[in-house]
Parts: structure tokens; C-alpha cells; sequence
């Protein structure tokens, strides 16, 4: 069940966690993994798709580097236009997490009429 | 550390999966490959071939991985058949304008016997070539305004049979006016006579030909690239 409710945030969880600045695919897993405290153990392969879908809505951009190990690297960055989409879902997940927050938090059921 | 074999297995196993856009499969599995490397290096350095195995199965079924790939080909690739189709039609109408400016130059005009016919042919060109503009503008517009697809679920199917049949009365529409440019082109031969000086429109033609050919090829290549990544994912 938590991997269906992770599924329809993939897109903001990559992009925040790219936030901080350009990584590679295996770091952006470390870094949610290491953000969410262990508790976003994706199977990693569903990162990668996001990262290119992301890259193709021109959300992120991406780029080859050679490591100092020698080994060419694809490092992502996130364009100014995913700066404004994490910030609007943000701002939508803000909302919803307070809604549900109140929701299951509050009151308790209401009484049927007399 | 070199692989013992896991690793290069999986990735040969998307790669064979991914083999319908080889840019794509490229890139992806150089990413893959990299990523498995890194996993293992990070995990039990003692046994490499238990490590590999443990990195494999953390990143998950390789064709799952490659199904959500096909997703994102498939979008790409629709994306580009709709801007192909702006560069195609852009292409013959300069074609198509510079055939025109050169029967100016040379003060040629189609001669009375056949005038009419070229009167009926004319319109049909000149109908059909706007009317493929039409749809390929809406076309571009069309996917252009679509959310990037994260699933190939009934939306992006619909989207998808939407921009396959308008892109087939634009290919339609824009072939008819080629064949009519064709025509216009013969009717003027007969009536004058071949001379070297055809050799202008002849060319135009030719690209014409050219570019309406490799925009139609192109469409029929996305629609077998839809078939073969539908079949993928219905697996």
C-alpha cells in the first residue's frame, strides 16, 4: 500500500530531492532515502523513469560528467520551471497533508439525531 | 570491480526490451549499468556475485523498468512526429513557393488548351495543402498542450488515436497536394515541351516527394513503435 500512495509523488519526492542540487540517479536514491529517514525504500528502478519523464516535461535537465574515478556519470538538475512545479506541489501537499491531518486528528464521529 | 555476469544479464535483458529506441536504450542502459555498479560496490565487498544479485533485485523486474521507459518513447516520439509534420508541410510549401516564383521568372504560364484542368487541379492543390496545415498545426497544438504521460492508461490511448487520425487526414490531405502539384507540373510539360529549364520544377517535385515520403514513413514507424510497446506493456 505505501508503494501505491509513494507512486502518485514520485515526481515532487525526485524533485525535492534535487532540490539541494544536481546528483545522479544513485545519489537522488540515497538522498530520499536518507530524507525520508529509510521509510521512501522505493524499488530503485522506478527512480530512473521518473528522472527522464521529468527531464522530458523539461522539469529537470540532465548531463554527462566524468567522476574522479573516471566513470561518466548522468547528473540531473532541476530547470527553474521544476523550481516553480515542486513549489506549487508543495503548496497543494501542504494543503492536503493539514486537511487529512484535521480529518483523523479531530473530532469524533458526529451523533445521529434524536 | 568487474561483474561476474548479474549485472551485465540484467541490463542485456532491458536492452532487449528497450530495443524499439536505441538513443533511448543507450543511455538507459549505461545509467543501469552504472547505477548496479555503484549498488554493489556500496554493499558486501566479499562476495561480489551476492552483491550484484542483491543490487539486481533492489532495483526491481527489468521489464517493469522497461515498460515505464516505453511510456516515456512512446510520448517522445509522438511529440516529434507532430513537430515532423510543421518541418514536413513548412518544407513542401517552400518547395512548392519556389516552383511557383520561377514559372514568374521565366514568364510561364499554362497554356490555354488545358487551363481549365489546371483551374480544378489547382483548387484541390491549393484546398488540401491548407487543410493539411490545419491539421498539422493541430496536431502540434494537440499533444503539445497534453501533460507529459506517466502511464499508459485509457487517456493516453485516446490521445494517442486522436493524433494517429489526424496525422493520417494531414499525410492524406498533403499527398493529394503533391499529386495535384504532380499534375500541375505534368500539364505544363505537355503543353510546352520538356526543356532544361523543367529541371527547376522537377526538382521542387522531387522534394516535395521527398518530404511527404519520409513524413508518412515516419508516422507508420510510430504506429508500429505504438503496437510494439502496447503488446510490452500488456504482457
Amino acid at each position: 500500500m505505501e508503494g501505491e500512495i509513494l507512486k502518485g509523488h514520485l515526481d515532487m519526492i525526485v524533485l525535492a530531492a534535487l532540490s539541494a542540487g544536481p546528483a545522479h540517479g544513485y545519489a537522488v536514491i540515497e538522498e530520499i532515502r536518507r530524507r525520508s529517514g529509510g521509510a521512501f525504500d522505493l524499488p530503485e528502478g522506478t527512480v530512473y523513469p521518473v528522472l527522464h519523464r521529468l527531464e522530458q516535461a523539461g522539469l529537470l535537465t540532465s548531463r554527462w560528467v566524468t567522476a574522479d574515478s573516471g566513470r561518466r556519470r548522468r547528473v540531473y538538475g532541476v530547470t527553474k520551471r521544476g523550481d516553480r512545479a515542486l513549489a506549487e506541489r508543495r503548496e497543494v501537499w501542504e494543503k492536503f497533508s493539514e486537511a487529512i491531518g484535521a480529518l483523523l486528528g479531530g473530532t469524533g464521529p458526529c451523533k445521529a439525531p434524536a | 570491480m568487474q561483474s561476474p555476469g548479474v549485472i551485465d544479464d540484467y541490463v542485456g535483458r532491458l536492452a532487449r526490451k528497450l530495443d524499439f529506441d536505441r538513443s533511448m536504450c543507450r543511455r538507459v542502459c549505461r545509467e543501469v549499468q552504472d547505477h548496479l555498479r555503484d549498488a554493489a560496490a556500496a554493499d558486501e565487498p566479499a562476495d561480489v556475485a551476492a552483491a550484484e544479485r542483491r543490487a539486481v533485485a533492489n532495483f526491481g523486474d527489468a521489464d517493469a523498468v522497461a515498460a515505464q521507459f516505453a511510456i516515456i518513447s512512446l510520448a517522445k516520439r509522438s511529440r516529434t512526429m507532430s513537430s515532423a509534420s510543421i518541418v514536413g508541410i513548412a518544407a513542401v510549401f517552400i518547395a512548392m513557393k519556389g516552383r511557383v516564383a520561377w514559372y514568374a521568372t521565366v514568364a510561364e504560364t499554362a497554356g490555354s488548351n488545358l487551363k481549365s484542368i489546371a483551374g480544378i487541379v489547382g483548387s484541390i492543390d491549393r484546398y488540401t495543402f491548407w487543410f493539411s496545415v490545419i491539421a498539422g498545426i493541430g496536431c502540434w497544438l494537440y499533444i503539445g498542450s497534453r501533460p507529459f504521460p506517466s502511464a499508459f492508461d485509457s487517456v493516453f490511448r485516446k490521445q494517442l488515436d486522436r493524433l494517429f487520425l489526424a496525422s493520417m487526414v494531414m499525410i492524406a490531405a498533403l499527398m493529394t497536394s503533391v499529386f495535384s502539384d504532380g499534375v500541375l507540373t505534368a500539364v505544363r510539360f505537355s503543353d510546352t515541351g520538356f526543356s532544361t529549364g523543367f529541371l527547376v520544377p522537377i526538382f521542387s517535385m522531387a522534394i516535395e516527394i521527398v518530404c511527404v515520403g519520409l513524413l508518412a514513413l515516419h508516422i507508420r514507424e510510430t504506429a508500429r513503435r505504438t503496437a510494439r510497446i502496447a503488446a510490452l506493456l500488456n504482457a
